[in-house]
């Protein structure tokens, strides 16, 4: 098997293999897992408390700060049942019950509210629910993750043409470049383009598959999960 | 049961009943037994002509095209005959046996052992 | 490093794409994506011909073994079956051309050819069974009609994925009758808004909730349906009375029109004569 494929490369980063949640959550290792969920978790979750409960940026910001510092406690991952939900869907409804509570609470405080009505500049435009800019969003941060992982990757096992190239044709917002530019443009044969990009892209899924390993909890909502996220 | 058979049978039985509707006739009524025994033959004979007909072709409708002609062509003679005698019954006589004859055609094709199987249960040549 | 919308798009397809570099074939382009993977066509480079490929989750692939020894005019025959390197599993099988059924039956064919395509499946099925191999998740999505009419049925022995509920019977651990049930619900999802009760009746007793109730294999079901159409009566159905005798005059309707005539020349020539 070629080592390059083989996860975390002869000069991997990361764990080799990920432990789901439910692993890392029965080994006693919560905050790692934590973190995990955290690191994936943030973007997401501002997001679609920003557009369902119409936040402004710094009401937003304060209520995901709480959510991930008091809500995300060790039974947590206890009271995920993997047969009713995703984990993805789990963490969305506690987000929602959680944001619920604090205005129940605020609203017995500060009467009147103290929360600023911001119109989101995205919210007029967009046609989606707050529900699916979670699931994008959620996307959106897995891949960044994972395109980190492979930027690293790469770096370490010398193959920054590779990403060069990936970068330059698959990242690319907009017009791309064709393979023939690519070859002159770094001096080498449009086969070559051809092999790098299609290196990147399985190195690239790979990563995905590994860091979606590590923020569900078990093969079937790893499967799930996968299933939904490949177009 | 072979077609030819099924022929004979249903010529007879039509036949029969064909030649029994005479009874209507108050003329006719005394000739009654004639008539029937008569029309019973020219039955069977269509039947068995039908019967062949159908053993070799498989075709429901010139099944009915053959009985009919057979019929018909039964039911001169006979309206021939009767005519010799002085009584002029074409068209009572022609007319049911088309209708009779076209009945037999289709049932000799309809029912009985059809050519494939009588082949297989003949084993000799 | 944020990713706009059309980059993440972009990402989520390539990824996804199949690394055939350690197969003998070359990939194509995607034909279509169901439940359970997605199916491209691709070039077999060996045999020199375009082939099918589908990939999924290696969980998934279902019993290939059995599925590839089945030898049947309307089972896709199975060529090939391996892992990708990222472990997803993978069939190389015949590249059908043609309609899957929904589309198929857009083109409002008649009766006949509808029940023809039910007939085909069925005898997939049966054949099938005999040979101990389920289906598991028969539905229109998996059955495919050619440009000459040639019906195909997919996807055989993986057990459905949430898939679309109407189709897949109650049982829990799912045998033959489970798939008679299926041939039921797809007998009734081809049939016309206005079918015959007959044939409706067929459908539901193929979908009953006890599989013992269910005709016992795709045969009988089958012979039913060849009931219905040499206007037999149907186990399936009680009919009423008024329509039995329909179906008696529309099955001896020569013979009772000779009847007719012969009737009716004997009254003409008796009124005639007796006058």
């Amino acid at each position: 098997m070629d080592p390059d494929t083989a996860m975390g490369g002869p000069h991997g980063h990361f764990p080799s293999t990920q432990l789901s949640l439910l692993e890392a959550a029965a080994a006693g290792l919560p905050n790692e897992a934590l973190e995990r969920v955290a690191a994936l978790y943030w973007k997401p979750v501002y997001r679609f408390v920003r557009l369902k409960f119409r936040l402004s940026n710094e009401d937003a910001k304060d209520l995901t700060q709480s959510f991930f510092a008091t809500a995300l406690e060790r039974d947590f991952f206890a009271r995920f049942d993997p047969a009713k939900a995703s984990f993805r869907g789990y963490v969305r409804m506690a987000v929602e019950r959680f944001a619920a509570n604090q205005y129940a609470a605020a609203r017995r405080v500060k009467r009147g509210g103290d929360i600023e009505f911001e119109p989101v500049s995205e919210q007029a435009a967009s046609t989606e629910s707050p529900e699916q800019i979670f699931e994008r969003e959620w996307q959106r941060q897995l891949f960044a993750l994972a395109l980190d992982d492979l930027r690293a990757h790469c770096a370490e096992a010398g193959k920054q043409l590779h990403f060069a190239i990936f970068d330059a044709y698959d990242l690319a917002d907009g017009d791309r470049p064709s393979y023939a530019d690519l070859a002159a443009r770094h001096g080498i044969a449009e086969t070559a383009i051809t092999n790098h990009l299609a290196w990147a892209r399985r190195m690239l899924r790979a990563l995905v598959t590994e860091r979606l390993r590590g923020v569900t909890a078990g093969e079937r909502d790893l499967r799930e999960e996968a299933r939904r996220l490949w177009i | 049961m072979n077609k030819i058979f099924v022929g004979l049978g249903f010529g007879l039985l039509l036949g029969a009943l064909d030649g029994a509707t005479a009874a209507f006739y108050p003329e006719t009524r005394n000739l009654l037994t004639g008539i029937m025994v008569g029309s019973s033959i020219k039955g069977m004979l269509v039947g068995l002509l039908s019967g062949w007909f159908a053993h070799k072709v498989q075709s429901t409708k010139w099944g009915i095209v053959v009985g009919a002609s057979l019929g018909l062509l039964f039911a001169f003679l006979v309206a021939v005959m009767e005519a010799s005698n002085g009584k002029q019954h074409y068209l009572e006589i022609m007319l049911p046996g088309f209708v009779v004859g076209a009945i037999i055609g289709f049932l000799t094709q309809r029912m009985g052992a059809p050519r494939l199987a009588t082949r297989a249960a003949e084993p000799r040549a | 490093m944020d990713l706009s919308d059309s980059v993440l798009d972009h990402l989520r397809h390539v990824a996804a794409l199949p690394d055939l570099s350690s197969t003998r074939y070359e990939l194509e382009s995607e034909i279509g994506r169901g439940g359970l993977g997605i199916v491209y066509a691709a070039h077999d480079r060996t045999l020199d011909r375009r082939v099918a490929l589908k990939v999924m989750d290696a969980a998934l692939a279902g019993e290939a073994q059995i599925i590839a020894r089945l030898e049947h005019p309307a089972i896709v025959p199975i060529y090939e079956t391996g892992t990708l390197p990222d472990g997803r599993a993978f069939y190389a099988m015949k590249l059908v051309s043609g309609a899957r059924l929904d589309g198929y039956l857009a083109g409002s064919p008649s009766l006949a050819e509808r029940l023809r395509v039910v007939r085909r499946i069925g005898e997939a099925l049966a054949f099938a069974h005999t040979r101990g191999a389920l289906h598991r998740d028969l539905k229109p999505q998996n059955v495919m009609v050619g440009e000459f009419g040639e019906v195909y049925v997919m996807d055989w022995g993986v057990e459905a994925v949430a898939g679309t509920p109407g189709f897949r019977a109650p049982d829990a651990p799912l045998d033959e009758r489970s798939d008679i049930y299926a041939l039921g619900a797809l007998l009734d999802f081809v049939l016309p808004a206005a079918a015959s009760p007959a044939l409706r009746a067929i459908a539901r007793k193929a979908m009953r909730a006890d599989p013992g109730q269910r005709y016992p294999d795709a045969p009988a079901l089958l012979a039913d349906i060849e009931r219905f159409q040499e206007g037999l009566a149907v186990e399936a159905w009680a009919e009423p009375l008024w329509h039995r005798l329909r179906r008696f005059v529309a099955r001896n309707a020569v013979l009772l029109w000779l009847l007719a005539a012969y009737a009716g020349i004997r009254l003409l020539l008796f009124f005639l004569r007796g006058r």
